[in-house]
């Protein structure tokens, strides 16, 4: 009774965090809904991640590049003239898409779409500002996530599953040769008016439009970015590496739109609990050491997606007994039926509509349907778990399972166990 | 204030053709008078680098203009310690005078003057 009055009340409320509608203007997609918040923000998403670099690195040097000086104006005006208006200017770079970011107060959105939009139209790309700002950034970014085991073995687990593409690193090499001209030409093929969606939050369509149209006239009119479909292989590598906890990584990837399923598996395996200082229901969390972690991710992109647990320990050992614990663990989820699936629905649930509360989520979330051109509602995100049932989940876990594992081992190798000694 | 930095009349002069004809033969015998060229360097070599900008205009340059400043300066200064010129065929010819150096200090100065505006500026809310 009371399950069936809850249910009820979720599905008659409403969400109405979501783009209404997706405007074409000028050939360049523009989406913004208005909840009524005090400040606004707008992104400029680009198909332009590493996914479809010309060079390694280079989309990384692009993403660093952004709010560098431009014919209209210099980098330290671009900074100074922001902060008169209280705004934040931040770029962000995924496998797939580059996001550039203005949140500001309302009111000041002709300054920061211009903002945006000048980098996308005329910006300079000089050498001395590669050499003085973009590389040491760089090299200080690729420094920091080469020293941290676990996304470190989420990169080579990219570079064994996809090869290239989506295989392609995030970040630059330490030492990379990137030239100013590289970056350039990067930039001219993939700043048009296909391969760029304009996404506001508390902002009305009309104004945004308006401004996208006025800003964004000169941008070159192209096809969007286009890569080849990605396919899977899997492998195995083994990094030597000191400091840092004894890191592996076991993943599965598959092709295809990225499938609820995946995230209820994670969810389902996922030993964090939910309520602090009680122990998770997982099926892992009794059985891994206390001075092990296991962490399952579910990484959706537009044609594949990598599922994986990332097991962490202080020893090798600890890591052999929580790999072992973790491998069997995913292999019998293909059973789950009944509440356990339910539970495990929820929490997937809860988690995909919880990270579309936030600005940046909602963005994540919908900006690449809006920039492919479909629907772009939270509403059908979060319904597609409430199709996921028991047979489902099986016959998506099973051939997920039949792949070739991407078995990646960061620190002692040595004493690290082997794909087949975990029961891969 | 007078020097390869400071103000000039040469674009005036190259813009009008008959004052270019009349002063252009006695540049290129005063050019040829200071003696530089003689010993292989070029006019943007003999601007004073121990100036805040000219250095930071000086990491701007090529890695290639890097290594032929470098050796333009050590073949000068071993000319200077045996007192002679280069042998005539490897003077540095007109054409490769060229000011490779004067664009960046320009540059440089141009962002610092920004700042410096940028830093004093009186805020008008409208």
């Amino acid at each position: 009774m009371l399950a069936a009055r809850t249910s009820a009340a979720r599905s008659a409320s409403r969400i109405a965090r979501q783009f209404s509608s997706v405007v074409d203007t000028a050939g360049i997609k523009v989406a913004a809904v208005d909840n009524g918040e005090p400040t606004s923000a707008v992104t400029f998403l680009v198909k332009a991640g590493s996914r479809f670099e010309t060079k390694p690195g280079v989309a990384h040097a692009l993403k660093n590049f952004a709010f560098k000086s431009t014919n209209k104006r210099s980098a330290l005006g671009t900074v100074r003239e922001s902060e008169l208006y209280g705004g934040v200017l931040s770029s962000s770079l995924s496998r797939e898409h580059l996001a550039l970011t203005a949140e500001f107060l309302r009111g000041d959105e002709s300054f920061f779409v211009d903002t945006i939009s000048s980098f996308l139209t005329d910006a300079k790309f000089t050498r001395h500002e590669l050499q003085e700002y973009v590389a040491p950034v760089c090299a200080a970014e690729s420094t920091a996530s080469a020293s941290n085991p676990a996304s470190r073995a989420l990169e080579l687990a990219h570079i064994i599953a996809f090869r290239n593409g989506l295989g392609s690193p995030l970040f630059a090499s330490e030492h990379s040769d990137i030239v100013v001209d590289n970056v350039k030409e990067f930039a001219s093929s993939v700043f048009s008016k296909g391969n760029v969606a304009v996404l506001g939050t508390g902002i009305s369509q009309e104004a945004l439009s308006k401004l996208v149209e006025k800003t964004l006239a000169s941008l070159p009119a192209s096809a969007p970015a286009s890569s080849t479909p990605t396919k899977y292989f899997g492998g195995e590598s083994r990094v030597e590496s000191h400091g840092g906890p004894q890191t592996v990584f076991v993943g599965f990837g598959t092709t295809g739109a990225p499938s609820a399923e995946l995230a209820v598996l994670a969810a389902h395996l996922n030993p964090q609990s939910s309520i602090k200082w009680a122990e998770s229901t997982s099926p892992l969390a009794a059985q891994i050491p206390a001075t092990a972690s296991v962490q399952a991710v579910s990484l959706p992109y537009s044609d594949a997606s990598l599922f994986g647990l990332i097991i962490q320990g202080e020893t090798a050992e600890d890591v052999k007994v929580a790999g072992k614990a973790a491998v069997d663990a995913l292999k019998a989820a293909g059973s789950l039926s009944g509440d356990e699936l339910k539970r495990a629905v929820a929490k997937a649930k809860f988690a995909a509509a919880n990270a579309v509360e936030g600005r940046s989520g909602l963005v994540a979330a919908l900006g690449p349907k809006v920039l492919a051109g479909s629907s772009a509602s939270v509403q059908g995100l979060v319904s597609s778990y409430d199709k996921v049932d028991a047979s489902a989940f099986s016959q998506a876990t099973s051939t997920l399972l039949k792949a070739k594992p991407t078995f990646v081992a960061i620190g002692d190798i040595q004493a690290l166990p082997y794909a087949d000694e975990l029961g891969l | 204030m007078f020097g390869p930095l400071g103000p000039s009349l040469a674009p005036y002069i190259r813009s009008s053709k008959t004052l270019s004809s009349y002063v252009k033969p006695f540049a290129n015998w005063y050019a040829n008078l200071m003696g530089y060229r003689q010993m292989g360097l070029k006019y943007d070599d003999l601007l004073v680098e121990e100036r805040e900008d000219v250095q930071r205009a000086l990491t701007r340059l090529t890695p290639r203009e890097t290594y032929d400043r470098s050796f333009r300066f050590k073949r000068a200064s071993q000319l200077s310690v045996i007192q002679q010129n280069l042998p005539k065929d490897q003077w540095t010819p007109v054409s490769e005078d060229v000011r490779y150096l004067k664009p960046h200090v320009v540059e440089v100065a141009k962002e610092d003057d920004e700042r410096k505006v940028w830093d004093t500026i009186a805020v008008q809310r409208k």
